[in-house]
């Protein structure tokens, strides 16, 4: 009886180990591939010469650095050409690690003011993560808009995430300098 | 030695007179409790996979959720065995309370003391893994960010919200598991123990804020937030339900008040309580129930006993009464010699598996040590058995140690049971014996009191040590380990 007992229990339980397993092997695969594409578009968007200083700024890990140095050649010259006061440059943060993951933002400066934040990278490591960062990042960025400097509120319930937006965005005020 | 046999009137048939004795492969096969057995087994096997299943089922959704792909570092490898460390905790938690719980299908199952055997078995088990969850976390956050672990674990307390009633939850569940060890236990009182135990409630409920607030795998709009939603619900509905609502509702369905209290014997006490619809409590012979007398400095003190008869219900409406024996065995039943007709009584039960329900065989033999007697007394009024299928072995150190052995001796007589009382100071040079010494220097065993043991359900019930030295020689003679009952009384 016993042993009755601990084979159905086992098997059971190999069973459900099993089919958590494939359902996990799926949930990845679909999930790597929305990151594939996301990456693609990531790139075409280009960013400027100002990329190299960005990423010196707290120094970040060297694969960030070659990613964007990659795409700078290319818009670097569109927007560095008009080199009047008008012209809009774009200038990367240091790429900040968390708990929850890297987060990354480039701001858009233009005539001494930033006029756009973007968030390159936000903390994604889980699904709770994830939506966090989709709720703050539209919040810190309209803030930061305001406040023009890094020098805003942190969201809450997002403090992790807030954190390191800021210490980016400042390291990229910085490599701006403003 | 002070053997009294009382050969049956009618049915002196003896073991062997009963047809050729069936062999042991297929003794539980046949005979009325057979398919009372196999269910219960089948039961037992149930519960064991769903345990199981459920700690399987935890690991299973973080892995559906992505989990083993989300190691790619040396860091986050850690991060995810300490979130399968807290997963599978938290599981261990959830089957504790259930097990504590007094839930009637694992009650039925199992029985009370057995179900609290597995409660305890879990409580070590769990803690280190809570403690595992709690560091394995807090080194790989601090490697992903790098921090040490202990400015990690400030950081997590004072920055992420909910997290700082996870360290409170860490701080309770280990206080609760030191307190419980057995050895730190004796030194204090019950009550002192049963308060902390409590603890386990605010324990658990200061630990969910962040399960489900800063676990990703318990996010909003996955289904496996539902799931572990849906099961902290029904353990905290259990409890609710089987704790506090049903003793409730029992105590106002019965309305016991205790009627007569009488001394038996030195230290020992009748209570006699009269109540309405008792025939809800009859038929269960030996099981146990939770009684809180009502009374000033007595009504915070819940004393587990056994029926000593039957209830009887005579009246309409199911009125009647009811009895318990009680020795003065802690400071809590020392009072109860002192309770005064018309005390108001709360009962819970009944609980245990000591009684009919557990039955496999059709042959039955009951052995009892000092109070240790008064279950069985129920218990024979109502078991069923045929004359002579029945032997009851009464072990005390005086005469006066027999309780109810007048009431034991007149059941006997009619229903046909053979009877022994075995009297004298126990044998102290043989630490495995459970006879008196005469018994044991004439070279008496088990097996010459009741030579069917090997076919019948052997209920004992006594002093854990002589319990465990009498288990023992049961099982040596050939009865299995489904066939002995045996219920704890030294709470």
């Amino acid at each position: 009886m016993k042993a009755r007992g601990a084979v159905s229990a086992a098997l059971a339980s190999a069973g459900i180990l099993l089919a958590g397993w494939q359902a996990g092997a799926q949930v990845v695969e679909t999930s790597s591939a929305v990151a594939a594409s996301a990456g693609t578009t990531g790139t075409g968007t280009g960013t400027t010469g100002a990329a190299g200083t960005g990423s010196a700024g707290t120094g970040a890990s060297g694969a960030a650095g070659s990613a964007s140095s990659s795409g700078a050649a290319a818009s670097s010259g569109a927007s560095g050409s008009s080199g009047a006061a008008a012209a809009s440059a774009t200038y990367k943060g240091a790429l900040v690690q968390t708990r929850f993951g890297a987060v990354q933002v480039q701001i858009t400066v233009s005539a001494g003011k930033v006029t756009d934040v973007t968030a390159l990278q936000l903390t994604d490591d889980d699904r709770k993560s994830v939506q966090i960062s989709n709720r703050a990042a539209p919040l810190l960025r309209s803030e930061v808009l305001e406040a023009q400097s890094a020098d805003v509120q942190t969201i809450g319930g997002a403090t992790v995430t807030s954190d390191a937006y800021l210490s980016s965005l400042q390291a990229a005020l910085d490599a701006a300098n403003l | 030695m002070n053997t009294q046999l009382l050969p049956a009137p009618t049915a002196h048939k003896g073991p062997d007179g009963a047809g050729p004795r069936a062999g042991s492969g297929e003794r539980a096969g046949s005979g009325r409790f057979a398919g009372q057995h196999r269910l219960r087994m089948l039961r037992t096997d149930l519960l064991t996979v769903a345990a199981w299943a459920s700690m399987a089922a935890a690991v299973a959704l973080w892995l559906a959720d992505g989990g083993a792909a989300s190691i790619s570092s040396p860091a986050s490898a850690v991060t995810a065995a300490g979130i399968v460390a807290g997963l599978v905790g938290m599981d261990l938690v959830l089957l504790m309370l259930l097990l504590a719980a007094r839930i009637p299908l694992i009650d039925r199952t199992i029985g009370h003391d057995r179900a609290l055997e597995f409660h305890r078995v879990l409580g070590k088990p769990s803690l280190y893994l809570l403690l595992a969850h709690g560091l394995l976390v807090a080194v790989g956050y601090g490697m992903a960010e790098g921090l040490d672990p202990v400015s990690e674990s400030v950081a997590l307390w004072v920055l992420v919200p909910d997290m700082w009633l996870a360290f409170v939850s860490m701080g309770l569940f280990i206080a609760v598991v030191v307190t419980s060890l057995v050895a730190v236990r004796r030194r204090f009182p019950y009550e002192f123990w049963y308060a902390v135990h409590l603890l386990t409630y605010v324990a658990v409920g200061t630990s969910i804020p962040h399960q489900f607030s800063v676990g990703g795998l318990f996010a909003e709009g996955t289904w496996q937030r539902w799931y572990w939603l849906a099961i902290c619900a029904v353990t905290g509905a259990a409890l609710l339900y089987f704790r506090v609502v049903q003793p409730l509702a029992a105590t106002s369905r019965h309305r016991l008040t205790v009627s007569r209290v009488w001394s038996i014997a030195p230290g020992v006490v009748n209570i006699e309580m009269t109540g309405r619809q008792l025939n809800r409590l009859t038929g269960n012979g030996g099981r146990f129930f939770v009684w809180r007398f009502l009374a000033r400095g007595l009504w915070w003190h819940s004393h587990p006993f056994s029926l000593s008869a039957e209830p009887l219900a005579t009246g309409p409406d199911g009125a009647g009464t009811l009895r318990i024996t009680v020795r003065n065995l802690g400071r809590g039943s020392a009072q109860l010699a002192s309770l005064r007709p018309g005390t108001k009584v709360a009962v819970e039960g009944p609980y245990g598996l000591f009684g009919t329900a557990a039955r496999s065989r059709d042959k039955v033999v009951l052995i009892g040590a000092g109070i240790g007697i008064t279950p069985l007394r129920a218990l024979l009024e109502t078991t069923p058995f045929a004359h002579g299928d029945a032997t009851v072995l009464l072990r005390g150190s005086t005469k006066q140690e027999l309780y109810l052995s007048d009431e034991l001796l007149e059941i006997c007589r009619r229903r046909g049971v053979r009877l022994f009382h075995l009297i004298g100071p126990r044998a102290r040079w043989d630490s495995r014996s459970w006879l008196p010494a005469d018994a044991v220097r004439s070279g008496y065993s088990l097996a010459a009191y009741a030579p069917d043991i090997a076919e019948a359900d052997v209920y004992i019930c006594g002093p854990n040590r002589w319990a465990g030295n009498v288990i023992a020689e049961a099982r040596a003679a050939g009865a299995g380990a489904e066939q002995i009952h045996h219920e704890r009384f030294d709470w």
